[in-house]
This record gives structure tokens, C-alpha cells and sequence, in this order.
């Protein structure tokens, strides 16, 4: 018998009974958004037009690329807090490395893709073969790289986009923004590896249970440092991406997409624990959190509010996953009845 | 794992009993480096510096007491962050004067701490949110509220407690000093409560600590609470060193008092280590940023350094338990 086959017949079951709860948050989530993009034209007359969906999907492309390798590492049981500081280096790296010159571009790209890449597997490094606790290394990690990050440019960011980024991010392929082209690939990409690969599997299995993968034959130590490599992969794309966005890199220009990579896997409803989740809902996540951003940005709350708001949302995310919500109606259903009768 | 905490391991041999001692070893660590700062700065020993250098760490060594009672309960509590940012805005937006209004200040402080280390408490250990996720999401909801309170840096804290707990009081012992003796007597009396001792059993084993009667759920809720007015009085002393409040405040606390717990001995597993190494390890921290500044490092890779350090601090623990556990088979 093949280690496919043991993983298989566990995993089936619980996916067939999660399946609808899953796909009904997706659903739901995507709902919100499109009713929120609908009913915004109350709030601020300049809404509700194609313009504003085209700014939120441009939004949601860093989170979305982010997103993936932070679920990666929270499908597992960890979490990436060097996201954002891994995000700025490669912003800082495009700028100062490639610069706006695109005859290098094809050359140096992939070496700044590896060098996150590269941080990332020393988080999974730690964490794996060392046994340190995954938030303590990457937020370590994270701030190394910042402080590194921040030395090596002597606190002013310099150099320009590469022109490929510019048109990727700003241009057209075939009379569609190829921004929005290029992240319906990666997705499709990313779901293919999350969910229809064996790595993806493996990754699966070392978060529902580390001592059943092991047992099973999963190779924990690759495996995890690989997941941990593919976020660092993912945040220097991002960095990448917005530095053909804004025209530039900027210090701490990653600093505000940590906590909503990690918003948009657990409002998608993947959990926190690791061994349940999906791409599509992290995408549905990421797409709430955006068309709200861009709402409460119109409606003019103080950053305050928003702040607030934010944190709201993740503690009713979890405690949605913690049974709670439903709890507490089917509490007041009972009573309700008990009342009637 | 045995319920009574034994920070120095007894039956090893002294020199392996030094290393498994954290809070042992970090206090010979800052007298070295202390050493070491006196060789660059020949004022490094009068009264003034080391007044000085205890200002500067005692925010963060009451953070780390705070974050040390929550990591012995196996939990990380981020809302550290926002405790402190919250508390440094109140005390420059609503100033009280004199020694009365100090103590008031002081005393609100540790209620709006504990307040918030209730709603964590109460989301960790009676919804059973994992602790990193449910307190960060308490933090962010403190960081907005500091927002609202005061959203830019700016006020004045009242010059009472600018002027008197940065002080020198009895003429010889600094009032940040005092502060920071006080929390480690008070922990080292609580640490012989019911409260105490069941931080350790949770720590070790929850399953196990639950069985023999502890009352799990309670005595998490409680280590929160007790955190949170740590991480309350810490803001209080943040304010009394800056004279002035910052919505942001609190953000560089998190990740030093992690490594102020690692470097402290304290097992970032729970159940291992003590408050009394964490305060020593908060003064490592910040007299190594002297150190490196008076060596003429550059200020952006400070935080490399620190980074480094937490990591390298994990490791050297994780060397130590081991050894001594090797020790302990023999």
C-alpha cells in the first residue's frame, strides 16, 4: 500500500463532511463582497463602478499572493510573521539590484525570488529541525531582515521599477489588466498545489496530525521547510508586484499587508490549528477584506476606527470557529421555543 | 515534570545546576557586559548611568513579567502591544499631578491592563481560541483605540511622574529600580500561591494539572489579568521615561519580550523558568543596545542584533535543558 492510499482514506471522509461548511463560507463571503460593492453607492456616489472593483481586485493581488504562502504556513500549524519585512526586501532588492533597467530583469528577478525564498527556508529551518516556536523564529527572522533590509539601503530607498513590473502591474494583455490575468494564474496555480498535489497532501496531513505524517511517511522536515521557502517565495513577489505598482520601494512598505495575510486565511475559515482549509476560501477572505477596506476608506472613518474594525473581524472569525456564534443562537433558539411551549 | 518549580534543578552538578539556571546565568551575563560597557565609557559606573540604564528597562522588564506568567501557561499574548500603547496615551491625555494623582495614574494603569488581559483571558481559556490568534486580535482592537484617544504622538504625562519615578529616591537606589525590585518580590510571593504553582502544572501538563484539581480554565483566565496589569504598570513607567504618549508605543515591546523571556531561561513551552530571569534578561536587552551604540554599531542594525540574540538565546536554553536532562538519566 502506498502512503497516498493511508492518507487518502481518513482525509476523505472529514473533506466530504467539511466540504459544505467550507464552500458555504466561500459562498457567503463572496456574497458580503459583492452586496458591499453593490450598496456602496449609499455611502459615496463615486462608488459602485466598474473603477472600484478594478481598485479592489488591484489591492486584493498583493494579499492574494501573500495570503497563499501564509496559509501554507498556517495549514501546518504555524504562522509567518516575517511576511512583511520579507515583502519590503524584495521590494528593496527589485529597486536597488535591477533598478529600471530591463535588460537585467530576466537575469536578477529569479535571484531575488530565491533570496526570499531563501530567508523563508531558514524560518522553516528553525522551525523544523530546530524545534523553535514558528512565531518566535519568523518574527526573529523578520525583524533581522527588516533591520538588514534597512541597513543596506542607509534608510533611503533608491532606484526605480523595472519596466516589466510597471506593465505587468499598470498594462493590458489582450483588453484585459494583465494584473488581474497574472493573479487568476497564480490562483490556479496555487490551488493546484495546495489541493490537487501530493505536496499539498503532505502539508495537509502534517496539520491535521504530526504524529499520523510521521507515521505515515511524510517527510515533516522537507515539507515544512518548503512551505516556509514558498512564503518567502510569495512575499518578494508581492514586494515585487507593488514596487511596479508604486513606482518604487518603500521602508516598512510591507508592514501593512502582515496582519491582513493572516486576516484573509482566518476570516476565509481556515483554522488557526492548522489541517483544514483552502485556497478558494482564503481568496473569497482576502476579497471581504478589501471590498471593506475600500469602504470604510470612502466613508471616511478615522484610522481608529478602522483599526478597531480589523481587529473585530478576526475575533469574530475565530469565534465563529470556535462554535460560539452558533452556540449562543442555538442557546437562544432553545429558550425561545421553551418560552412558546 | 514535577508540580514545584525548581528553577535551579536540584541534583545536578553546581556548574550544570549554573547553566540551567536562567535567571543566574543572565545575571552574570549583564555584569559581564556591564564590564564591558565600563571599558568603553569610564562613566558607565557612577550612579547617574546606571539610573540611567534602569529608566530604559524597566518598560520592558514589567512587559516581560507579564509576558513570562503567560508563556509558563504554554500561550503567547501579543495584546502586550496594545496594553501599552493604550496606557501611554491615557497617561498623556489625562496628566494627574502630585503624588496622589500619581498613585491614581499608577492605579488606573493596572486596572486598564488587567481589563484587557480579562477579555483575553476569557477568549483563551474559557472559548479555547489559541493564544496568538486571540490576542492578536486584542491587539489590534487596543492599537485603534489608542488611535482614538490620541492619534499622533504628542500630549504631556504629568511632571510628577516624569520628574519622580526616573529619580533617584533615598540617594541611592533609582525609583525604576525600586519598581522593578517590587514586582519581582511580589512574583516570587505569588509564585508559592495556588495561583503560581498551577501556572507551572498548566504549563507541564494541562491534562495532567487538570486532573489532580486544578481548575484549568480559572487559573488561565487569571494569568492573563495578572499580565495585563504587568504589561499596564510597564506603560506606566514607558510614560514616566518619555514624559510624553505615542498611540504606537508599544509595537518594539513585543518581539524584546520574547527574547527577554528566552534570555531570562524561561521555556518558550511553558511550564520551565520564572518572572525573576525575565527581568534580568529585559536589563541584558536594553544594556546591550548601549554597549552596541557606544561601540559605534549603526542604530538600523540594532534590531538585527536583537533578533539574532533572541534566536541564539532559544538555542543556547534548548542546549541546556537538553544537557541537563541527559544529566538527569544518568
Amino acid at each position: 500500500m502506498t502512503v497516498e492510499a493511508t492518507l487518502e482514506a481518513p482525509t476523505d471522509t472529514r473533506r466530504a463532511a467539511r466540504f459544505s461548511g467550507e464552500a458555504l463560507t466561500a459562498m457567503g463571503l463572496f456574497a458580503l463582497s459583492a452586496g458591499m460593492v453593490a450598496a456602496s453607492p449609499l455611502i459615496s456616489p463615486a462608488l459602485g463602478s466598474w473603477s472600484q472593483i478594478y481598485t479592489i481586485l488591484l489591492l486584493v493581488s498583493f494579499l492574494l499572493v501573500i495570503s497563499f504562502g501564509q496559509g501554507l504556513v498556517i495549514l501546518t500549524g504555524g504562522l509567518d510573521l516575517s511576511v512583511g519585512s520579507v515583502m519590503m526586501l524584495g521590494g528593496v532588492l527589485t529597486t536597488t539590484w535591477i533598478g529600471g533597467d530591463s535588460a537585467t530583469f530576466w537575469g536578477v528577478m529569479p535571484v531575488v525570488l530565491a533570496f526570499g525564498a531563501g530567508i523563508g527556508a531558514l524560518n522553516g529551518i528553525g522551525v523544523a529541525m530546530v524545534g523553535i516556536p514558528p512565531f518566535i523564529m519568523t518574527m526573529g527572522v523578520g525583524i533581522v531582515t527588516a533591520s538588514l533590509a534597512l541597513g543596506y539601503t542607509g534608510g533611503t530607498t533608491l532606484g526605480a521599477a523595472p519596466p516589466p513590473l510597471l506593465l505587468l502591474m499598470k498594462g493590458d494583455i489582450l483588453g484585459a489588466p494583465s494584473v488581474i490575468v497574472f493573479v487568476l494564474l497564480f490562483c490556479l496555480v496555487a490551488w493546484t498545489l495546495q489541493s490537487r498535489t501530493t505536496f499539498g497532501r503532505k502539508v495537509y496531513a502534517i496539520g491535521s496530525s504530526r504524529r499520523a505524517a510521521r507515521i505515515a511517511g511524510v517527510p515533516i522536515v522537507s515539507t515544512t521547510i518548503l512551505v516556509y521557502a514558498t512564503s518567502g517565495l510569495c512575499a518578494t513577489l508581492s514586494g515585487a508586484m507593488l514596487v511596479g505598482y508604486s513606482n518604487g520601494a518603500t521602508l516598512r512598505m510591507g508592514d501593512p499587508y502582515l496582519l491582513p495575510s493572516i486576516a484573509a486565511v482566518v476570516v476565509g475559515g481556515s483554522s488557526i490549528l492548522g489541517g483544514s482549509g483552502n485556497f478558494v476560501n482564503t481568496i473569497c477572505g482576502a476579497l471581504f477584506l478589501a471590498t471593506l477596506e475600500s469602504l470604510i476608506a470612502a466613508s471616511g472613518l478615522g484610522q481608529g476606527w478602522r483599526t478597531i474594525l480589523s481587529g473585530l473581524i478576526i475575533v469574530g472569525a475565530l469565534l465563529v470557529q470556535s462554535g460560539w456564534i452558533s452556540g449562543v443562537f442555538a442557546s437562544v433558539a432553545r429558550r425561545v421555543r421553551g418560552a412558546g411551549g | 515534570m514535577s508540580l514545584v518549580p525548581n528553577e535551579s534543578l536540584p541534583g545536578t552538578r553546581p556548574s550544570r545546576a549554573l547553566f540551567a539556571n536562567g535567571a543566574l546565568m543572565a545575571g552574570v551575563f549583564y555584569v559581564v557586559l556591564y564590564g564591558v560597557y565600563a571599558a568603553y565609557d569610564p562613566g558607565a559606573l557612577s550612579l547617574a548611568t546606571f539610573t540611567d540604564l534602569m529608566n530604559n528597562a524597566a518598560p520592558l522588564a514589567l512587559a516581560a513579567a507579564g509576558q513570562t506568567i503567560v508563556v509558563l501557561t504554554r500561550g503567547f499574548d501579543l495584546s502586550l502591544a496594545g496594553t501599552i500603547s493604550i496606557v501611554s496615551v491615557f497617561m498623556a491625555v489625562f496628566p494627574m499631578e502630585d503624588a496622589g494623582g500619581g498613585a491614581a495614574s499608577f492605579a488606573a494603569c493596572l486596572a486598564i491592563g488587567g481589563a484587557i488581559g480579562a477579555v483575553s483571558g476569557l477568549l483563551v481559556a474559557f472559548r479555547g481560541i489559541q493564544s496568538i490568534a486571540a490576542t492578536l486580535g486584542v491587539m489590534i482592537v487596543c492599537q485603534g483605540i489608542a488611535l482614538l484617544i490620541l492619534n499622533a504622538p504628542g500630549g504631556a504625562v504629568a511632571e510628577w511622574v516624569s520628574y519622580e519615578m526616573t529619580d533617584v529616591v533615598f540617594g541611592f537606589a533609582p525609583a525604576s529600580g525600586l519598581v522593578v525590585l517590587a514586582f519581582a518580590l511580589a512574583w516570587l510571593l505569588l509564585r508559592k500561591t495556588d495561583l503560581g504553582l498551577s501556572l507551572y502544572a498548566i504549563g507541564a501538563d494541562e491534562g495532567a494539572a487538570g486532573l489532580s484539581g486544578v481548575p484549568v480554565a480559572r487559573r488561565r483566565f487569571w494569568a492573563y489579568v495578572l499580565a495585563g496589569a504587568c504589561y499596564g504598570a510597564a506603560g506606566f513607567m514607558l510614560s514616566a521615561q518619555t514624559a510624553t504618549g505615542d498611540p504606537n508605543a508599544g509595537m518594539p515591546f513585543l518581539l524584546l519580550s520574547f527574547a527577554s523571556v528566552a534570555l531570562g531561561g524561561t521555556s518558550l513551552t511553558g511550564g520551565q523558568g520564572g518572572v525573576v530571569g525575565s527581568l534580568i534578561g529585559a536589563c541584558v536587552l536594553m544594556l546591550m543596545q548601549k554597549v552596541l551604540f557606544a561601540a559605534g554599531v549603526s542604530s538600523f542594525y540594532i534590531g538585527a542584533s536583537q533578533g539574532a540574540l533572541l534566536i541564539l538565546a532559544i538555542l543556547f536554553g534548548r542546549l541546556v535543558s537538553r544537557a541537563a536532562s541527559s544529566g538527569d538519566a544518568k
